[in-house]
């Protein structure tokens, strides 16, 4: 029917249509020229552990908004993290969180402030986003306004919490423990959001640097870096810590982060033979460029991101990831050595019991310790409220023995110290036993995240 | 009363209904539910344009994503960086958007089907790269997010458009306004000469330059109108979504979620675009969020369907079945079971049917 037309005709006539978007498109903006003024306000006042001036400002935040998530005896927390997709494996991550509160319930809860006798239960809602930011920032919304949910809980993905960051922050609403090692959550500006237990990227560098200078001083290095922010961190940092070594870099690679196909990436970087290579990869990307280096038969010290620690990512890698390194918060629960530690116990217990997940898998660990972070959070915050449990986040000493922390760790902040996970262990992977070993010592580089990170990404 | 008449009646009161329900909504449903319909509405746009150029025009292009994100990016810079309100960065945005469809649409009159639909692909995957290298905004990121102050509406606004759940009725009027448009401006398109050179063009081209139409002109502007289409509505998901962001991924699956709309709906057709967007977006809510909810604790059930991994197989299934049943779109199906119907009725011989398009 659409053939069908009066047999006009008359100049100009194929761009009315056009004409008539335009036209209209510019009544509207003509219209739109000033600003609305005025936002709702209200001083809750928030709590101030051991008599301090207060980190979180809650000046500006929205009243009456400060207890909502707790009904009767019952904390909602809420997560958003991919479920479907090519970033799918990180639904790991929420069985380990769900065995964790599981197990706590089952226990009664937990205790909020600590001696208090009073116990919650811990409800925790989880929304799928695909790894797509714009689908975080809904949920996000969604889980804030409908779910009315206390807290956000280890949100996964760095462009996933940054778009949902003038959300929380106006909104009042802990961000708590995303998971990401991106610098950006020690931004000043935005107080709501903390990162998790993971090693900040930078500080993965350093260590990798520190093990060169004492092992290959005049190493060249070689870069894969994913083509994003978190790849970009690995890079600026590199190239600024090297500067005044011996240490050069011979050439950095990019790779699609959305698609992990590293091998022409990788095979150009076997080519300059260098002694040292740095992958500033995730997930399937790194099993992808280990087997790439193997079958170009370079041979170089290997660091990967502590992002791809998994005994199903290294797994897969096989024997060409015997001896890299890497770093970890937490105790490898596929080592059978670490079998006797009663954290361990307990993890493996519980994990059996609450969900269908391998419980050596690392990133299931992460998730049982993430949540093991945060009910320790919710327990020393002195009242239940979302600014008090912000303010006790952001100065945090109570970061020892969570969940499977190594022995001997501590996971703190305090008001110029952001970031909690700044003790790791610098590991290396043994391909024949199927887990990693610990290398050295425990690394403390407590409070130094902020000046080792670019300081571009620092406040952007 | 004809069959065609009446079909027209009812097609009038269907309109005037759906403006009544669509307008609305915000006052119906929760903030995160007026969000879901204003992303339909903005899906619904992008396709209207992706319609211009791939059902009437016959040229395929599963790059829209890139125009959706120039319009974004250029709507949520300008808010973001300089200040704008956004009603104005729509003269910025649309313009942009319909200068770069020409300039792409030159390169097009030389490829024609697959090896189009090649060149276009090429768009998506290029435009994030792009991104990633001028832009760095959000923690450094090519993420552009904007904060409630600069999403406000301006001060002209009354309440009753912009009161309730802070300003998810203000992206949602907006975005609804600018559809109402683009339906009217599409209406009016088709049934036009520029319209019927379209279709000609697409139809056969050599025949319709023997009677005078300039194919490539044609051609042309067919590939800006529809980049402006899909401009607008990037444009518009910046003030529903909060935030302009290209990932590869992501810029290809919204071109192909255009094009999915656009089959769905019914090619070549003036609302079957806004229709199929309706369905893809209901149909993904459906799948990961009411789905998981109900199949309950049973495990085999829970493991399936309520397994978000499972749910792009899920809608894959539902989209081949959908294509099954109807294969000429929602539209196209209802036109032919409404021929049938008063064919049935009236005992007359049947009407010859809607053209099949393409």
């Amino acid at each position: 029917m659409n053939h069908r037309g009066r047999d006009r005709r008359g100049p100009s006539n194929s761009l009315r249509a056009l004409a008539l978007c335009t036209v209209l498109a510019l009544v509207i903006a003509a219209c739109g020229s000033s600003r609305r003024s005025g936002n709702t306000t209200g001083n809750t006042g928030a709590s101030t552990p051991g008599g301090t001036t207060p980190i979180i400002d809650t000046s500006n935040c929205p009243a009456g908004q400060d207890s909502v998530g707790v009904s009767g005896n019952t904390i909602t927390l809420g997560t958003s993290l991919p479920e479907s997709g090519l970033y799918a494996p990180f639904t790991a991550i929420l069985k380990g969180e769900r065995s964790y509160f599981s197990y706590l319930n089952a226990q009664g809860g937990v205790e909020v402030p600590k001696g208090s006798g009073k116990k919650y239960q811990i409800k925790l809602v989880d929304k799928d986003d695909a790894y797509d930011a714009a689908r975080t920032v809904t949920n996000v919304n969604s889980l804030i306004n409908d779910t009315k949910v206390f807290s956000l809980f280890n949100v996964v993905g760095t462009k996933n919490n940054l778009g949902a960051r003038d959300t929380v922050n106006s909104d009042c609403v802990p961000d708590l423990l995303i998971a990401s090692g991106a610098v950006q959550w020690g931004n000043t500006k935005f107080p709501w959001m903390l990162g998790s237990e993971l090693v900040p990227y930078p500080l993965e560098v350093r260590v990798f640097v520190d093990y060169l200078k004492k092992n290959k001083p005049n190493a060249k290095i070689a870069v894969l870096k994913a083509n994003d922010d978190f790849g970009q961190s690995y890079a600026d940092t590199l190239t600024e810590l090297i500067k005044g070594t011996n240490l050069t870099i011979v050439q950095t690679q990019g790779y699609d982060p959305e698609s992990s196909d590293v091998k022409s990436a990788v095979t150009s970087l076997a080519a300059t033979n260098a002694d040292a290579f740095l992958l500033g990869a995730t997930l399937l990307a790194c099993p992808n460029a280990l087997t790439a280096m193997g079958d170009a038969g370079w041979k170089p010290i290997v660091y990967m991101s502590g992002t791809c620690v998994s005994k199903l990512l290294l797994g897969a890698a096989g024997k060409n990831a015997d001896g890299l390194l890497t770093v970890t918060p937490l105790v490898d629960p596929a080592d059978p050595g670490n079998a006797s530690l009663p954290a361990m116990q307990l993890y493996m217990q519980q994990v059996k019991k609450y969900s269908d997940a391998d419980a050596t898998d690392g990133i299931v660990a992460y998730g049982w310790t993430t949540a093991a972070l945060m009910a320790r959070i919710l327990e020393n915050s002195p009242k239940l409220t979302r600014s008090s449990v912000m303010e006790t986040a952001r100065n945090f000493k109570d970061g020892t023995g969570i969940g499977l922390e190594l022995p001997g760790a501590t996971w703190d902040t305090s008001a110029t110290d952001w970031f909690l996970g700044e003790t790791f262990q610098l590991i290396t992977y043994d391909a024949t036993a199927g887990h990693t070993k610990k290398l050295g010592p425990l690394v403390n580089l407590d409070g130094k995240t902020a000046e080792l990170s670019p300081q571009s990404l620092l406040h952007s | 009363m004809t069959s065609r008449r009446r079909l027209q009646m009812i097609g009038l009161a269907a309109s005037i209904v759906a403006l009544v329900v669509l307008s609305l909504i915000p006052h119906l449903t929760s903030a995160t539910d007026t969000q879901r319909w204003a992303q339909a509405l903005y899906i619904g746009m992008a396709a209207m344009g992706l319609n211009i150029l791939t059902g009437y025009n016959g040229q395929v292009s599963i790059g829209h994503g890139a125009f959706f994100g120039l319009g974004a990016y250029t709507s949520a810079l300008l808010m973001h960086q300089h200040g704008w309100q956004f009603l104005p960065t729509l003269l910025v945005s649309a313009p942009l958007c319909f200068v770069v469809g020409v300039l792409i649409g030159f390169p097009a009159l030389r490829v024609k089907g697959l090896y189009l639909a090649l060149v276009t692909l090429g768009l998506a995957v290029l435009f994030p790269d792009l991104t990633k290298h001028f832009v760095h905004v959000t923690g450094g990121t090519n993420l552009v997010a904007l904060n409630r102050t600069e999403l406000e509406p301006p001060q002209w606004v009354p309440t009753w458009l912009s009161a309730i759940g802070r300003d998810d009725q203000w992206a949602y009027y907006v975005t609804f306004a600018l559809t109402v448009v683009l339906v009217i401006a599409t209406y009016l398109m088709v049934r036009s000469r520029f319209g019927r050179a379209l279709i000609a063009v697409r139809d056969h081209e050599a025949a319709a330059e023997t009677v005078g139409i300039n194919a490539a002109r044609v051609k042309v502007l067919a590939f800006g109108l529809s980049a402006l289409y899909a401009g607008l509505a990037g444009s518009c998901s910046v003030l529903v979504d909060h935030l302009a962001n290209a990932d590869k991924v992501q810029t290809f699956q919204l071109s192909i979620k255009f094009l999915v709309a656009v089959v769905i709906g019914g090619a070549a057709t003036v609302i079957g675009p806004l229709i199929g967007a309706g369905v893809i977006v209901g149909l993904q809510w459906f799948i990961s969020e009411v789905l998981p909810r109900h199949v309950g604790s049973v495990g085999i059930l829970k493991r399936t369907l309520g397994n978000p991994a499972a749910s792009p197989a899920i809608f894959g299934i539902l989209l081949i079945l959908f294509v099954f049943v109807m294969p000429d779109g929602i539209v196209g199906g209802l036109r032919r079971f409404w021929t049938r119907l008063m064919s049935g009725r009236s005992g007359a011989p049947p009407p010859t049917p809607a053209p099949l398009t393409t």
